[in-house]
């Protein structure tokens, strides 16, 4: 089967996240997709799984136009996919997972044992250790994982999708389902594999497409003509994508975090690094590398289980969160700002006072609007957040402007350390350029930033110093020089370090 | 489960979520069948059978939303409305019993499906819709009826409500075939499998090709399928068809499946510990009448019961999440 994307485009408010994409995905081939997080790789996936309908364009099969409405459709034609968020029914067995789509039934009633067999049929493909009749929510993660691709191979699709298939299993794993990859390949089928892992890509694709910011940097390439370099360069940009920040001067002297060979209840081990005062610090690495369970267990929400936490020079346990705020002025804006940071239908007056109202609040325990609009003003003015009122629900107003009134309450609440996750994620390109001077000039005033972001070209305009974190470990410490394609090529190097010349096998499985 | 293999059977049966009811209503009818003489006689058993019949499908009804972690709160208007319709059919358009009881059931069927239909259609949560559609549907009963019941329904029906066999009561067979019937549905068929997959994870359910707004319609329509039986049964119990019949029952409903290990998120519900739930409720009522204690405090235990078994799933699940 013959799968024609032709100039899809695809629109969310503020945000353009395909524009004219086209390429061509063949029977019997491997083809991989590439980006960086936020290049629309997710979006295009959605869109040919029937989750998503485009705005622009279309999709054909076998040369002949398609409108996906749901999922069920891009199924009915063949389309099956393995997506990164787990899709299983936990109270339902192994076997009943696998065969959900279409269970064997006899007389109407579904015929458990053939169930059974069946999925054992498609199991044993990768992993044949599995018992089909455990429920699904005793299942480690990467056996979830394994069922799920049991799972899309059941529905004997002739377009599968492999989103990051290989992100929480082992090399011993991966290694069986790229030999599954191989066979399905060879019986045919077309498979679109989405990886961030360069090695993986380039050892079992056939042609790769690239996309970057939305749009094709390169379309099915035969990987024969493609090198690393190569692939990492459509991925990037050649071009220098680095705003000029101002010169930055960060008196090294005065250290307010260290961490010493710290190791977390989530899996870290061995981590050490310190924050000077007013330094803006990169974490980067690709997702599932540990970074925002690195925050989490910062900000008190983990527990450090050896090594030690030190702040402003003195060794500290951060029993929880609010201790963390309250105590230690330690504060974490979530990448999921809208889940986890703010509350949408409340004004931005008092999302902003909300860290401050044991403080503001009267003897009796009140709080008047008058006292939060006296904390909240003078930072929506400081910090231009473009609203026509204070009194505005913060839901209405751009993921840009929710950003600076995240970073608005955690000025009020008088932090000293702010840790940043993802801060212009689904952010347009101006409003970014806005955020980043927004975390310079704070930090000019002395504010100590732990920036986590996977991009690029943002890490590099903002860090000081970049920390790159693998399988939740730190991988090595960079100076920024602010040069992008060398600082780009290093950290590349430290992620796919120890991986670079080995087989995929040598990827271990994440905590 | 193959973790389970090696447990012993006092490890299985602790861990098997209706273990804590069984254990439960053995107490219950020990403690009871000792202080008093008149637990154990015929007229009372038959007594608590009779009073397990109505409620059993009332809390089945509830336990369908539930499943597609949806609720619904008009069981009781619905039921109400049925049975009034029940009844006036009966008695003044004459209908046969046969017509007037699968009329009965396709008004509670036809509900439900609005209740579905407006849910799915509209995006609002289901608790407003059956809020909303529970006083219309009230509203309706109460406009037709002006509050007064129908007397004069047919004798054969009113003697199938309160006909007996020793303790067995005949109204006991619908519930008990809906039972089994119920069980087999979400076991062994399709859309049954596909109620408790959308109920568990809804968006995997739709990835996975299954029709999640036809399932959660379907939930609500057998919903009110089993609440309109339900009020049939309750006329049937009664001898006469009261405007009244519901207006209990929405406590009762979520009570049952609750205490029976239920999750109000969806995807996990028990035929057999909403029954044994109920039976628990129904000893409890009994044993309250039989030492004289004022009806009010059943209520007051009915609470109790609630978050005793909603704390008792809590506990069961934190330490299951930690293994």
């Amino acid at each position: 089967m013959r799968l024609t994307i032709e100039g899809i485009g695809k629109d969310f408010p503020g945000v353009t996240a395909l524009d004219d994409v086209s390429f061509e995905i063949l029977p019997g081939e491997t083809h991989a997709l590439m980006g960086e997080n936020g290049a629309g790789k997710s979006t295009l996936i959605k869109i040919i799984t029937g989750l998503y309908r485009p705005d622009r364009g279309r999709l054909l099969v076998d040369g002949k136009p398609v409108d996906f409405t749901s999922p069920r459709d891009a199924i009915a034609a063949g389309i099956s996919a393995v997506h990164q968020e787990r899709n299983l029914i936990p109270r339902f067995t192994v076997g009943e997972n696998i065969m959900i789509e279409r269970p064997p039934t006899r007389n109407g009633v579904i015929d458990f044992d053939k169930v059974h067999s069946e999925a054992r049929r498609f199991l044993d493909m990768i992993d044949p250790t599995i018992d089909t009749r455990t429920e699904v929510r005793h299942l480690s993660v990467a056996q979830m994982q394994i069922v799920e691709i049991a799972k899309a191979l059941s529905l004997e699709a002739r377009v599968l999708l492999l989103d990051e298939p290989t992100a929480s299993i082992t090399g011993h794993e991966a290694d069986a389902l790229f030999a599954v990859v191989r066979r399905l390949r060879d019986e045919g089928k077309a498979i679109v594999f989405v990886s961030h892992k360069l090695e993986e890509v380039m050892a079992i694709s056939d042609r790769v497409t690239v996309l970057r910011d939305g749009r094709i940097a390169a379309a099915g390439q035969p990987i024969a003509q493609m090198d690393r370099g190569k692939i990492v360069t459509a991925m990037i940009g050649r071009e220098e994508r680095v705003a000029e920040m101002g010169t930055r001067s960060v008196d090294r002297t005065k250290t307010v975090m260290e961490a010493r060979n710290v190791a977390t209840s989530l899996g870290h081990k061995n981590v050490s690094f310190q924050l000077h005062k007013g330094e803006i610090l990169g974490l980067y690495g690709l997702v599932g590398a540990g970074r925002t369970e690195l925050a989490r267990a910062l900000i008190g929400d983990a527990r450090i289980v050896s090594g030690e936490l030190r702040l402003n020079g003195n060794p500290v346990t951060i029993p929880d969160v609010p201790t963390a705020i309250r105590r230690h002025r330690l504060g974490y804006i979530s990448e999921d700002r809208k889940a986890e940071g703010l509350i949408l239908t409340h004004p931005i007056r008092s999302n902003i006072a909300i860290s401050v109202w044991r403080r503001i609040a009267s003897a009796l325990g009140l709080i008047t609007r008058a006292d939060e609009r006296r904390i909240a003003h003078p930072l929506v003015e400081k910090l231009e957040v473009k609203t026509p009122s204070i009194e505005q629900a913060v839901g209405k107003l751009s993921g840009g402007n929710q950003q600076k009134v995240s970073i608005a309450k955690w000025l009020a609440a008088g932090v000293e350390i702010l840790i940043i996750d993802e801060p212009t994620v689904g952010i347009d390109i101006k409003t970014k350029t806005a955020i980043h001077e927004l975390i310079g000039e704070i930090t000019r005033e002395g504010l100590s930033v732990l920036l986590i972001s996977s991009d690029m070209p943002e890490m590099i305009t903002l860090a000081d110093r970049i920390l790159v974190m693998r399988d939740f470990a730190i991988a090595g410490t960079i100076e920024n020089t602010r040069r992008y394609e060398p600082m780009s090529r290093e950290i590349m190097g430290l992620i796919h370090a120890g991986s670079a010349d080995a087989a995929p096998a040598a990827e271990t499985a994440h905590g | 489960m193959s973790q389970n293999r090696n447990l012993t059977f006092g490890q299985r049966f602790l861990a098997n979520e209706w273990s804590a009811l069984a254990v439960a209503i053995v107490i219950g009818l020990v403690t009871l069948a000792t202080l008093s003489s008149a637990f154990l006689t015929e007229f009372n058993l038959y007594v608590m059978l009779r009073s397990f019949c109505v409620v059993l499908i009332v809390a089945f009804a509830q336990m369908l939303t539930l499943a597609v972690g949806q609720m619904n709160l008009s069981v009781g208007a619905l039921g109400g409305l049925v049975a009034i319709a029940v009844g006036g059919m009966m008695e003044k358009w004459g209908f046969p019993v046969p017509v007037a009881i699968l009329c009965g059931l396709a008004i509670g069927a036809g509900g439900g499906l609005i209740n579905g239909l407006l849910t799915v259609r509209t995006g609002i949560n289901g608790f407003i819709i059956t809020l909303a559609t529970a006083s219309a549907f009230t509203g309706i009963n109460l406009g037709i009826t002006e509050s007064i019941p129908f007397y004069n329904l047919p004798a054969s029906f009113v003697a199938f409500g309160t006909g007996r066999i020793s303790a067995l009561p005949y109204l006991l067979l619908p519930p008990v075939l809906i039972a089994i019937a119920l069980a087999f549905f979400l076991a062994r068929t399709v859309p049954g499998r596909q109620l408790l997959a959308v109920g568990g994870n809804p968006q995997a359910a739709e990835l996975s090709g299954i029709p999640r707004d036809g399932v959660i319609v379907m939930a609500h329509t057998l919903s009110g399928l089993l609440a309109g039986a339900a009020a049939i049964l309750a006329v049937a119990q009664l001898g006469s068809a009261q405007p009244s019949i519901g207006v209990d029952w929405l406590l009762m409903s979520f009570a049952a499946p609750i205490i029976g290990g239920a999750a109000l998120a969806g995807g996990h519900i028990s035929v057999a510990a909403t029954a044994l739930a109920v039976v628990l409720i129904v000893i409890i009522q009994n044993g309250m009448v039989l030492a004289k204690v004022d009806p009010y405090w059943v209520q007051f235990l009915l609470g109790a019961l609630i978050l005793a078994a909603v704390g008792l799933n809590r506990l069961r699940a934190v330490r299951a999440g930690g293994a």
